[in-house]
């Protein structure tokens, strides 16, 4: 009896303090998930519980059985209603929690799953890529191989072209001038001495062995802008002019030729080759004179990125017609009574013009003077 | 002893060594008109011009030369080799080495002084202008200068 009554008052009194623990709990959580009202509902509750335990306790331990509770049948009956009601609104109220819960969980679980199958897409795309890329990788191997390649054919071609000048300079030359030499040698010993036949024949053999050593020259020549080329300074040509007009000084003299000379820039290139192109333009339009004393304007303006250099004659012109043909090799427009040379001239500026970078044009109308324009990129001054 | 009285005891000797019979001609045509008296001796390679001075074989009898005239492009033996072994031989490199060659190549001439050839001459193209550089080298190397003594 007496063991009975210490166990129920033990197990009453933990029941209270766990009701009240509950009620602190429910009420912490208002911090962690909001949702006050409901919290508060759900503390109401456990605190109502737990002060009907300790009134039905008090009167366990006051030994009064009419105490607060067992007395009044109705006091109970309100707690309960009043227990169950919060407890009930409280779950109801907190129900949307859980929903929220569970909708996050579900989103986030989508998520996941979204995301790796993004992952795994992407590793996939990762991987085509890198198969593009090692493909892309192998092809510019190949091309760069092939680069080689060509540089490689490009310099043994280049040595090709260097063998044939000095072939053309010498094994070509002898036995030319062997030619040249004894048909020189019969004119000399037996011109008058056979008949005008014999003359005459001799006289074109001479001629022709003659104009084809010039041939030979002129080509060597050529070829020599790209085998026998310096690598680029930068150069006045003021002084390069200069040069040129001492060359010319001869040519200059004897034409009366006047030469007006605008200060020129500085550029980066063969000095030698920029020389012998402001000779050979100038040598043309002295060659190339009216009936006037030649006047030549020399002059180079700035044009974007390069100088354009003007040579300007009052010469006989060129026929617009003919103005794309004079740039090539051994293309000429007169006869050789009438103006000498092989037509190599103006080939060898183009090449040059073109080794620095740049454009070679004429402007002309046939008896109205030429002026020819060349370009030289300005680079990094 | 001082040099060479020339013209008046004996000849000079000249060796051309020339593997093309049309600039041998030309130079005899040439030398014809020649003020001093002279024995003119052509071999074609470099191996021949090498046992003429040396006076090896068939050349045993043969004359020192006073000049030599040397081609750079020789069969056999080219005239570089042939020129380096002159100068290089006690006996021989006091024998005056002009090279007349066709070459104007910057590195044949750079090499052939650099071996101590006495002076460097590009054949002229045209025919008056060979047979005045033929008449200048005899003028020059068998009357201007004075020779060493045999």
């Amino acid at each position: 009896m007496n063991l009975t009554f210490l166990a129920s008052s033990v197990l009453q009194a933990i029941a209270v303090l766990f009701q009240f623990a509950a009620a602190i709990f429910a009420l912490k959580l208002i911090r962690v998930t909001g949702k006050w009202t409901s919290w508060i509902l759900i503390a109401g509750a456990f605190c109502l519980m737990a002060i009907r335990r300790s009134l039905s306790l008090w009167d366990l331990l006051s030994g009064n059985p009419d105490g607060f509770i067992s007395s009044l049948d109705l006091l109970d009956s309100i707690f309960a209603l009043a227990i169950s009601a919060l407890m009930l609104a409280g779950v109801l109220s907190i129900s949307p929690l859980f929903q929220a819960i569970k909708q996050a969980t579900e989103t986030l679980r989508r998520a996941k799953d979204d995301l790796e199958i993004q992952v795994t897409q992407r590793t996939m795309e990762l991987r085509d890529a890198n198969v593009h890329l090692s493909v892309e990788l192998d092809e510019r191997r190949k091309a760069e191989r092939q680069l080689a390649q060509y540089a490689e054919e490009l310099t043994r071609s280049n040595a090709e072209l260097e063998q044939f000048a000095y072939v053309a300079s010498h094994d070509l030359q002898e036995p030319l001038r062997m030619v040249a030499s004894f048909t020189q040698l019969l004119g000399k010993r037996y011109r008058g001495k056979l008949d005008q036949d014999a003359d005459e024949f001799i006289g074109f053999a001479v001629d022709g062995a003659t104009r084809m050593q010039r041939l030979i020259n002129d080509l060597l020549a050529y070829s020599r802008v790209g085998t026998r080329a310096k690598s680029f300074q930068f150069t006045d040509c003021n002084i390069v002019f200069r040069q040129t007009r001492d060359n010319l000084a001869k040519a200059i003299e004897d034409s009366g030729a006047i030469i007006f000379q605008d200060p020129l820039p500085t550029v980066e290139g063969d000095e030698m080759q920029l020389m012998q192109l402001f000779q050979n333009l100038v040598a043309n339009a002295i060659k190339f004179r009216g009936a006037e004393p030649p006047q030549i304007q020399v002059s180079a303006k700035q044009k974007g990125t390069e100088w354009v250099f003007a040579v300007k004659d009052n010469g006989i012109g060129i026929a617009p017609e003919h103005q794309e043909r004079i740039f090539s090799i051994f293309q000429r427009l007169h006869q050789r009574s009438e103006y000498p040379g092989t037509g190599i001239g103006l080939a060898i500026c183009k090449k040059i013009v073109e080794r620095h970078g740049g454009r070679i044009w004429v402007q002309s109308q046939s008896g109205n003077g030429s002026t020819f324009y060349f370009s030289i990129p300005k680079g990094k001054q | 002893m001082k040099g060479i009285p020339k013209a008046a005891c004996r000849p000079i000797e000249i060796l051309m060594v020339e593997d093309n019979p049309g600039d041998v001609r030309l130079t005899v045509e040439a030398l014809k008109e020649a003020k001093v008296r002279n024995n003119f001796h052509t071999v074609e390679d470099g191996v021949e011009a090498m046992a003429y001075l040396r006076r090896q074989g068939p050349y045993a009898e043969a004359p020192r030369p006073d000049l030599v005239l040397l081609d750079l492009n020789l069969p056999k033996k080219n005239g570089r080799e042939v020129l380096a072994e002159i100068k290089e031989d006690p006996e021989l490199r006091r024998i005056p080495v002009v090279i007349l060659t066709v070459s104007q190549a910057e590195q044949d001439i750079l090499k052939s002084y650099n071996l101590h050839a006495n002076c460097y001459i590009t054949k002229p193209v045209d025919l008056d202008q060979f047979l005045e550089v033929v008449k200048s080298i005899e003028n020059f190397w068998l009357t201007v200068v004075m020779l060493p003594p045999r």
